[in-house]
C-alpha cells in the first residue's frame, strides 16, 4: 500500500533544497516549477528538476512535478521535463474542470510515446484552487485512469471565496475539504489537505493536521522539511489501533483459510473496507 | 550547439554553482573551475562539466564555474541552462540533455 | 523553503522613492555614501523594511550594505546572486567591485577575486579568475626586448600635436614604446575615432606598438574618478588602484620600465593623477619593480600649452584656423570632415 501522508514541496530553482529534501524522508516529494519559481528562472529550474528526478537519491521516492498551467509559456516544457525525467506524477495547478485533465492526458501520452515510457505510466494529481474546481471535483477526480490524487490549495480558493483563513476549526475551508475528500473517495484516489504556511508555528500546524486527519485526508502538502516528521507522528496510529488492526487482519486471514466469506470481530463485521483500513493503520505504524 | 552570447545560470548559494558562458575568441573550449571542494572533487566536477558540454555539442566557448559544493545533477542542470541561454536554440532536444 | 522570507526588488536612484530614502539610511548606517553613478539597486526586504542593498554602476558593483542584525552567509550570497543576475540582464558579465580590505572574504563568496590593493584602504576585485591573466598573456605576445621600454596611456580626445610630441619624445628615449588608448566611451569623441586618430598620428614612428584599451587601464571600473572631473578632489586611493594594476600586471607583461606622461597645466584631475603616478609607480612598496615616471613638458602654440580641452573649446566655436595650430594634419582632416560647421558641445 502506498502511503501518501506527506508531500514535501521543493522549489525547483533551489539547489540546496533539491540536494537535501530526500534526507527528511517524506512519502512523496513534489518538485515545484510553478509558484516557487520566478519567471526568469523557469528554464533553469526545469533542468534542475529534470536532473534531480534521475538522481539515485530520489529513486526510492514517489516524485511529483508541479508544472505551470498548460496555456502558459512554460507548462508544456515543464511537462516534457517531468515525463522525460521519470516523475511518477504530474501535478496540474488551478484545475477547473475535467477537460483540462483530458488535455493533459493527451499530451502526456504523446510525450510518453516519444521518450519510450509506457503510455499511461505518468499519473496525474489535480490541484483544486477555486470555487468552480470544488464544484467539479467529482468529474475531475474521475476524468482519467491516470488520476491518483487531488489536492486542495487553500490560498487561491479562499481568495475566490472572499474568505480569510482562520485558526481553530476553520469553517471557511470545511465545504471544500469535505467536497474534495468525498470526490476522492468516490473515485478511489487520494486526497491532500492544504499547506500550512507559518513554519514557525508547530502548534497551529498540528491543529490543522488533526482536522485533516479527522476528516479522512490521506495526507497534507508541506512547505518545510521539519513538518514531515511532525506530520508522520501525528498520523501514527496508537498502540490500541495497531493492536486492533492486527486482530482484524488475523481474523480475516483465518476466515479466508477456512473458506468463510464473512467474519466478525468483537461482534462487528470485518468487510473489505475494514480490512483496507487495518492495512493502512499497519502501514502508517510501520512508517512512523 | 553554438555559444553566441554571454550568459549565466545558477546562484552563489551553498549546494549550487554559478556558471558563466561566453563565446570564445580563440575557437577553443576553455573550462575554468573554482570550487570550495576542488581538492576532493575538482576532477569529478571537471568531468561532469565536460560531459555535459559534449552532450550539447559545445566545442567552443569560455566556461567559468564558481562551485559551492553542488551535486552532479545540479552541475549538469546549471551548465545546460547557461549554454541554452547563451545559444539561440529555441527548441530543446531532450535527447541531448543527458 | 527556508529562504522564502527574503524578497528582492530593484530600486532606481532616479526615482526619489521612499525606498531610496531607506537605502540611503542603510548605507549611512554602514558608513557608506550613495554614489552618484549608481544606476540601479537590488534591495532585499524582510519584515517590511529594506535590510540589504547592492548598487550597480555599469559594470561595477558599489554601495553594498547589509543591516547588522541580518548579517549571515545565506542572505549575503542571495544578494550577490541577485546583483550579478541584474547585471547580466543589463548586458554586463565581467564585473568589478571595490571592497574595504576587511570585507574581502565576504566578496570572495560572491566569486570575486582580488586584483590589487591599496593597503588599509581599498581592494579592487573582478569576477573572472582568468580575464586579467588572459589579457596579460595577450600583451606578453607583443613583448619587445630592451633595457628601456616605455608606456604611454592616452585618452586623445582628440589627438593633438601635444600627444604627438609626447609619443615622439617617449619613443626617442626608449628602445620600444607601448601606447594604450583609453577605451571608455565617456569622452566627446568615440573610442573608435580617438583610436583611429592616434593610429594615424603615430604611424611614422617605427619602434612603437599601439594597443587597444581595456577594462584594466583607466576605465570607469579601475578609475571612476578620472571620468568625474567635476569632482574637485580625487581620492588618492582610486588612482592608486589603476596605477598598481599597471605596475603589477600590465608593465611586467610588456617589460615596461618607464611611464611617460604629459605635464598637465590645466586639468586638476590629470595633474593630480600625474603626481599620484610618482607615488604608486616609483615609491610605494609593491611586489612589482618600480617604474620610472617621466613627465614631458607641454608643447606650446603661440605661447600657450596645447591641450585637447582647448581643441574642443575651439571646435565649439568653429574656430578652425586656431585648431589647425594645435592638431596634426590627420586630426585636422578628421575634424573638418566630421564637423564641417564646427559643433556645439552640449556635454
Amino acid at each position: 500500500m502506498k502511503l501518501r501522508r506527506s508531500m514535501l514541496f521543493v522549489p525547483g530553482s533551489n539547489a540546496g533544497a533539491l540536494s537535501t529534501a530526500f534526507i527528511y524522508k517524506p512519502d512523496t516529494i513534489m518538485f515545484d516549477l510553478e509558484d516557487a519559481v520566478a519567471p526568469s528562472e523557469k528554464d533553469s529550474a526545469r533542468l534542475m528538476v529534470f536532473q534531480a528526478l534521475r538522481h539515485p537519491a530520489y529513486a526510492e521516492f514517489e516524485t511529483v512535478v508541479r508544472i505551470n498551467e498548460l496555456d502558459t509559456d512554460f507548462g508544456m516544457k515543464d511537462l516534457e521535463a517531468a515525463i522525460r525525467g521519470g516523475a511518477h506524477i504530474v501535478r496540474l495547478p488551478k484545475t477547473e474542470n475535467a477537460d483540462q485533465i483530458r488535455e493533459l492526458e493527451g499530451h502526456a501520452a504523446r510525450i510518453e510515446k516519444a521518450c519510450g515510457r509506457p503510455v499511461g505510466d505518468t499519473k496525474i494529481m489535480a490541484a483544486i484552487e477555486s470555487a468552480s474546481g470544488v464544484v467539479n471535483s467529482v468529474s475531475i477526480a474521475t476524468a482519467s485512469p491516470r488520476m491518483v490524487a487531488i489536492a486542495i490549495a487553500g490560498f487561491d480558493y479562499l481568495v475566490d471565496m472572499h474568505a480569510k483563513r482562520s485558526n481553530g476549526s476553520q469553517p471557511e475551508l470545511f465545504y471544500a475539504r469535505a467536497a474534495i475528500l468525498n470526490a476522492a473517495r468516490a473515485a478511489r484516489i487520494c486526497a491532500y489537505d492544504v499547506v500550512y504556511g507559518n513554519v514557525d508555528d508547530d502548534e497551529g500546524f498540528l491543529r490543522e493536521v488533526a482536522i485533516a486527519k479527522g476528516l479522512g485526508f490521506d495526507g497534507k502538502s508541506l512547505i518545510h522539511p521539519k513538518q514531515v516528521d511532525l506530520l508522520h507522528r501525528a498520523y501514527a496510529p496508537t498502540p490500541d489501533e495497531v493492536d486492533h488492526a492486527k486482530r482484524v487482519l488475523a481474523a480475516a486471514e483465518s476466515a479466508h483459510r477456512k473458506g468463510l466469506g464473512v467474519v466478525s470481530l468483537d461482534g462487528k463485521m470485518v468487510d473489505p473496507p475494514v480490512i483496507d483500513e487495518a492495512q493502512m493503520v499497519l502501514a502508517r505504524a510501520e512508517a512512523a | 550547439m553554438k555559444v553566441i552570447r554571454e550568459a549565466i545560470a545558477g546562484t552563489l548559494e551553498s549546494s549550487d554553482l554559478l556558471v558563466k558562458v561566453a563565446p570564445s575568441d580563440k575557437g577553443v573550449r576553455d573550462i575554468v573551475i573554482r570550487s570550495e571542494v576542488i581538492k576532493q572533487f575538482g576532477k569529478q566536477i571537471k568531468r561532469v562539466v565536460a560531459e555535459t558540454l559534449d552532450n550539447l555539442s559545445v566545442s567552443e566557448g569560455a566556461v567559468e564555474i564558481d562551485d559551492k559544493g553542488a551535486l552532479d545533477c545540479v552541475i549538469r542542470a546549471r551548465v545546460q541552462a547557461a549554454v541554452l541561454r547563451a545559444s539561440d536554440t529555441q527548441e530543446l532536444n531532450w535527447e541531448k540533455l543527458k | 523553503m527556508e529562504n522564502s522570507t527574503f524578497e528582492f526588488r530593484t530600486v532606481y536612484p532616479s526615482d526619489s522613492s521612499p525606498e531610496m530614502e531607506e537605502v540611503r539610511n542603510l548605507l549611512s548606517d554602514n558608513q557608506l555614501e550613495l554614489e552618484t553613478r549608481v544606476e540601479v539597486f537590488v534591495v532585499c526586504e524582510a519584515e517590511g523594511r529594506i535590510i540589504a542593498c547592492a548598487g550597480l554602476d555599469h559594470n561595477t558593483i558599489k554601495c553594498v550594505a547589509v543591516a547588522d542584525e541580518w548579517r549571515g552567509v545565506s542572505l549575503s550570497l542571495q544578494l550577490g546572486t541577485e546583483v550579478i543576475k541584474l547585471a547580466a540582464q543589463r548586458g554586463q558579465f565581467h564585473l568589478f567591485l571595490y571592497s574595504r580590505p576587511h570585507n574581502l572574504p565576504f566578496f570572495r563568496g560572491w566569486g570575486f577575486y582580488p586584483l590589487v590593493q591599496v593597503p588599509q584602504l581599498v581592494v579592487l576585485m573582478d569576477n573572472s579568475p582568468t580575464a586579467l591573466r588572459q589579457y596579460c598573456a595577450k600583451l606578453r605576445s607583443q613583448h619587445q626586448q630592451g633595457k628601456t621600454i616605455g608606456g604611454v596611456v592616452l585618452n586623445a580626445n582628440p589627438f593633438t600635436r601635444g600627444h604627438q610630441y609626447l609619443v615622439e619624445k617617449a619613443a626617442g628615449e626608449c628602445e620600444w614604446l607601448h601606447v594604450f588608448v583609453v577605451k571608455e566611451e565617456a569622452s566627446l569623441f568615440s573610442y573608435a575615432d580617438r583610436f583611429a586618430l592616434v593610429q594615424e598620428g603615430v604611424a611614422p614612428i617605427g619602434n612603437l606598438t599601439l594597443h587597444p584599451g581595456s577594462d584594466y587601464i583607466i576605465s570607469r571600473a579601475t578609475f571612476p574618478g578620472y571620468f568625474l572631473k567635476e569632482q574637485a578632489t580625487i581620492d588618492h586611493g582610486w588612482a592608486g588602484i589603476d596605477l598598481l594594476l599597471f605596475r603589477e600586471y600590465i608593465a611586467p607583461a610588456l617589460g615596461i620600465t618607464h611611464r611617460f606622461v604629459g605635464a598637465e597645466p590645466f586639468d586638476p584631475v590629470t595633474n593630480q593623477y600625474n603626481r599620484d603616478m610618482k607615488t604608486w609607480l616609483e615609491q610605494s612598496s609593491s611586489p612589482a619593480p618600480p617604474i620610472a615616471v617621466v613627465e614631458v613638458p607641454r608643447v606650446t602654440a603661440s605661447g600657450a600649452p596645447i591641450s585637447a580641452t582647448e581643441v574642443r573649446r575651439l571646435l565649439a566655436q568653429g574656430d578652425y584656423s586656431r585648431i589647425e595650430q594645435l592638431v596634426p594634419a590627420t586630426t585636422m582632416q578628421f575634424l573638418e570632415t566630421k564637423y564641417p560647421l564646427g559643433m556645439s558641445i552640449s556635454k
